[in-house]
């Protein structure tokens, strides 16, 4: 799988949590969920169920930390998906 | 320094399914699980227990500039009925939530003294207005000559010209609430 495709099926995931529609039609790789896309933190939690369900991984506390942005989103799935 | 969250209960239950596999585990600690699961409203408890997370850790961004994901590092405990503890890393907060049926609004401080604390709740809208009118009441500065402006990591602090105002603010959206938290510049 591509980064690009990466990204198209992230952009997916995070659709029905966004509440900013400008920032996200402009998605791209420094995206910030919280900043740009204005997702509830409580969301948060949901896209990564999300995350895990789409791709069949799991993801582990430490990667979690560090999930607020599109950049370092695609970079875990492809460390966990060995891409 | 102080943190605040609000939780809009009405578009938690329509926009979040605690219940949801997984959910629980990736936010909560085993204990926190346990007080959930025992309780007899899960769902106040769930929104409790978050809302006091939030709120200590916009404290700790407000140190750190370092924003991070990590609810299992926020580990909450009661005292009463409206009182919890939250611990992270060495750091304690003081917490007091409250609680109607419309929202979970939870307050959470370095100290525990209330008295230093200035906060309220309202529409999301009109959030920075009422900070400024509250400051104008406070200092005395008109509010026309407050500005907010944000933090590396996008705190909030209020400014007269290029004197800062507040010593610590917080501000929480949900739904159709807003609310804000703040202390004085001594």
């Amino acid at each position: 799988m591509t980064k690009e495709e990466l990204i198209t099926k992230l952009s997916a995931i995070v659709k029905p949590y966004i509440q900013n529609e400008e920032a996200f039609k402009s998605l791209n790789e420094n995206t910030d969920f919280i900043n740009d896309l204005e997702i509830n933190s409580a969301n948060l939690v949901d896209i990564i169920l999300d995350i895990e369900d789409e791709f069949d991984i799991e993801i582990d506390n430490d990667s979690m930390e560090q999930m607020l942005s599109v950049k370092a989103t695609v970079e875990i799935i492809q460390k966990k998906m060995n891409i | 320094m102080v943190g605040n969250d609000l939780v809009d209960l009405q578009f938690a239950k329509s926009e979040s399914n605690w219940q949801r596999k997984g959910f629980l585990e990736k936010q909560f600690t085993i204990k926190e699980q346990q007080l959930i699961l025992h309780a007899t409203n899960s769902f106040n408890v769930v929104w409790r227990l978050w809302s006091m997370k939030e709120a200590a850790y916009k404290i700790v961004t407000q140190q750190h500039e370092k924003r991070f994901f990590a609810p299992h590092k926020f580990e909450c405990s009661f005292i009463s009925e409206a009182e919890g503890i939250v611990f992270f890393e060495k750091n304690k907060f003081f917490t007091t939530t409250f609680f109607n049926s419309f929202y979970c609004h939870t307050i959470a401080q370095k100290t525990n003294d209330k008295l230093a604390v200035f906060s309220s709740v309202g529409m999301p809208e009109t959030i920075d207005c009422e900070i400024k009118k509250r400051l104008q009441e406070l200092t005395g500065v008109l509010v026309e000559e407050i500005s907010q402006r944000k933090s590396s990591v996008g705190a909030p602090l209020y400014y007269q010209k290029e004197k800062i105002v507040t010593n610590s603010c917080s501000i929480s959206h949900h739904g159709n609430y807003g609310a804000f938290a703040f202390t004085l510049q001594k």
